[in-house]
């Protein structure tokens, strides 16, 4: 089975900073991880190779750096990685992303039985790019899936879906979003990560590569335009307080009454 | 579609998700404020109904503000299938071109509505908390979250409609039932191919939220700042005495102190409990997104810079575990 | 509003109004009321089916008809049958009742679902006027009006 995986590399600070000119969050030199749902991915198609052979490709469209996330991956046990990267690919929505996704994928040689990816990033939230990109190559898709089991010629698979427990039988070649729940990830042993940042090969592949013009992607390819970026106003109280452990605790139980958690008079 | 004429575009719809109609309310939620953003363009507001035998569910939106009821009933669409239904929709919103598309940011929504963008090659922004009109150029100004709510994004689709978004539940505000209400209802003959690719083989009602950490009014956490399995231990019986359930953070997790089902954030579960205790938690955006709609947070922290603290509405600098103790104690005495 | 001359449909659209208390079934599609012919005339065929205002649940049905050869049949209102020369029954049942002939043949049935917040009523029957001419009949769980509806109503035709 040939296994897609595509992954972000997202930010992995509390601290943001916006970069107000160009409306979009400052990447540079921020502390970067996988996206932890695009992780549990690669650890689902982990577990099919396992099962079912095949290879793995983990793909990603994103600045330089991004190959950071596809060595760790590699690292984890991916076959290949390509990096879909060039000027023109930045300030994408997801409209124009997975048009580029999109592209890439059908260029690759063996074509891909299966796309996994995570149901969406911890930075933009949407959710969108796994149905857009299924629907750019006309594929099916399942969204959220939390069980996997692949059968004769098709999968079938669990979603929990507004309260209901939904099981599919999908036909290759599919895309599947998932969910937590699916599996626990493996820890990568530091020893593979260092083998994977010297000797592992990734593929780079801009506009040209894949046959695009610069109107259908990136920035001109997007249909939605970020006009503000901001911190929602603050809407917890906030009150920070410093002493003894004994001053704490006394602040706490103070907070418990207030809330009417616990009862005023008890005794000390 | 790309367009150069946006006047050609006209008319607010909504996207009627009517599965589990009297707890799911953000249909309702969405005709109303669809009603006003109409109201704003001079338009009508359609809400479109796909099903088999739904005519309650027309009557329903009659009743809650619909202008116009766009019923397609037929046998194969009874079940809610993606591919089906962006094969229908699609066509309808291709031949009555309204400028406005809104749907509830239910999990079918946000399964269904991308793909449906992308037929429609328009933009579409997710799980909106504010919709406004800028009347001038006749955008939809869609406020969405980033970063799990750190962070607001305004934004628009200036070329292209119609313009999409899911919106979050419990955003706005349902107008009530009006017995009185008449609305325009209209019937397109569109052809239906039920072709599926994806097949339904079951559908039960899910019980795993039933009596769990998700249901708890009261909640404590524990992160990595515990410092040992022994002192996470501790949280279970302040659970125990204040009635509630106990979460932790990935590091609890990844360091084996409790159980993977105990995880909130991201990858884990999101909570909303009338208060949330987290301690030893330094406040990572992956975990705090699970705690954000909590009524009242209470944050334990050794380090005052630690960003929990900008979440919280209480904070205590200091050492967990003391606190902790000190609290377990007096709440032992008092019950 | 909808500028019509704006856009050229692609898709055939019948329309109706709905109400948000209680419609009929008709044609496949849901209205408040609809009326065929001159219920006011003292002969000739009409039959109308009213407007039910908010607080009551029951249909109204009004109706002259006739059979297949032009013949009269019986006039009904909502609760009976006030002219039979036939000596046609009232049945009633859960939900709804049905007007038979001596035979025990249905001539016209009408039912009324209940949901939460309002009603659906469907009726089945083929009905003809005194031209022996088809005007009513059962289409798939309702019925079928053939040719023109005389009047799609909103508001009640008889008040009570």
């Amino acid at each position: 089975m040939n296994i897609v995986v595509c992954i972000k590399q997202v930010p992995d600070t509390p601290n943001i900073r916006i970069d107000r000119e160009r409306m979009t969050i400052i990447r540079d030199g921020v502390e970067s991880i996988i996206n932890p749902l695009d992780r549990i991915a690669l650890e689902a198609a982990l577990d099919l190779k396992q099962k079912e052979g095949g290879k793995i490709s983990v793909l990603t469209m994103g600045p330089s750096q991004s190959e950071e996330a596809l060595r760790e991956a590699m690292a984890a046990g991916a076959d290949e990685a390509i990096l879909l990267t060039d000027p023109h690919f930045a300030g994408a929505d997801t409209l124009a992303t997975s048009k580029v996704i999109g592209r890439a994928i059908s260029r690759m040689d063996p074509f891909p039985d299966l796309i996994l990816c995570g149901k969406q990033t911890i930075d933009s939230d949407t959710g969108h790019v796994g149905p857009q990109l299924a629907e750019e190559l006309n594929w099916p898709q399942v969204c959220g899936v939390t069980e996997i089991h692949v059968e004769m010629n098709a999968l079938v698979v669990k979603q929990v879906s507004d309260g209901f427990q939904n099981t599919y039988r999908v036909s290759f070649p599919a895309l599947l979003t998932v969910s937590q729940g699916l599996n626990v990830p493996r820890h990568i042993p530091l020893g593979d990560l260092e083998q994977a940042f010297s000797n592992g090969r990734v593929i780079r592949w801009g506009l040209k590569d894949l046959n695009l013009r610069p109107e259908e992607v990136g920035f001109s390819g997007s249909a939605t335009t970020v006009v503000r970026l901001y911190r929602p106003p603050q809407k917890r109280k906030g009150e920070v307080v410093s002493g003894s452990s004994q001053t704490l605790a006394e602040h706490l139980i103070a907070k418990l009454v207030s809330l009417s958690i616990l009862d005023e008079d008890e005794a000390e | 579609m790309k367009t150069k004429q946006n006047r050609d575009w006209e008319g607010v719809w909504v996207f009627g998700d009517y599965r589990n109609y009297f707890q799911n309310r953000v249909t309702l939620q969405l005709i109303a404020k669809g009603n006003q953003l109409a109201r704003n363009l001079g338009v009508d507001l359609t809400v479109l109904v796909l099903g088999s035998q739904i005519h309650q569910y027309a009557m329903e939106y009659t009743a809650h503000g619909a202008d116009v009821v766009m019923v397609v009933d037929h046998p194969n669409l009874k079940n809610y299938q993606v591919e089906t239904y962006v094969r229908v929709v699609s066509k309808l919103v291709e031949s009555f071109r309204p400028e406005i598309f809104l749907a509830g940011a239910t999990a079918f929504g946000r399964e269904f509505f991308p793909r449906l963008a992308k037929r429609l090659n328009t933009g579409l922004s997710a799980d909106c908390v504010s919709l406004e009109i800028e009347a001038e150029r006749r955008l939809l100004i869609q406020t969405t979250p980033a970063f799990g709510g750190e962070l607001l994004a305004d934004i628009i689709t200036p070329e292209y409609r119609p313009q999409m978004a899911t919106v979050h539940p419990d955003v706005f505000e349902e107008r009530i039932h009006d017995h009185e209400a008449t609305a325009r209802i209209l019937y397109p003959e569109v052809e239906i191919e039920a072709e599926e690719r994806v097949q339904l083989i079951r559908s039960k009602p899910d019980q795993s939220r039933k009596g769990g950490l998700e249901e708890a009014e009261i909640v404590v956490v524990g992160g990595k700042g515990l410092g040992s399995k022994e002192n996470f231990q501790m949280l279970f019986e302040l659970a125990r005495l204040l009635g509630g359930d106990v979460g932790a953070t990935r590091p609890v997790i990844l360091s084996g102190w409790t159980e993977e089902s105990r995880l909130l954030g991201q990858t884990g579960k999101s909570v909303k409990p009338k208060l949330l205790i987290t301690a030893g938690t330094s406040g990572a955006v992956q975990y705090t997104t699970g705690i954000q709609g909590a009524e009242t947070i209470i944050a334990i922290n050794r380090d005052p810079h630690a960003p929990i603290f900008k979440m919280a509405d209480l904070g205590l600098v200091g050492d967990v575990k003391t606190v902790l103790s000190l609290l377990l104690e007096n709440l032992k005495k008092r019950l | 509003m909808l500028q019509y001359s704006r856009l050229i449909l692609m898709l055939k659209c019948p329309e109706s109004l709905v109400s948000a208390h209680h419609n009929y079934l008709v044609n496949q599609m849901l209205t408040p009321g609809f009326l065929l012919g001159d219920p006011d005339s003292r002969e000739g065929f009409y039959f109308l089916a009213d407007v039910v205002p908010v607080g009551q649940s029951e249909p109204r049905v009004y109706a002259r008809l006739y059979d297949a050869q032009g013949a009269f049949v019986l006039e009904i209102e909502p609760k009976e049958i006030v002219e039979n020369p036939l000596g046609c029954v009232h049945q009633s049942f859960p939900g709804g009742y049905r007007i038979a002939f001596p035979s025990g043949e249905s001539l016209l049935s009408v039912q009324t679902e209940s949901f939460a917040n309002g009603f659906l009523t469907r009726m089945q029957g083929k009905l003809y006027d005194q031209e022996g001419k088809l005007r009513i009949e059962p289409s798939y769980d309702a019925i079928q009006i053939h040719g023109e509806v005389g009047l799609w109503l909103k508001e009640p035709f008889r008040k009570r």
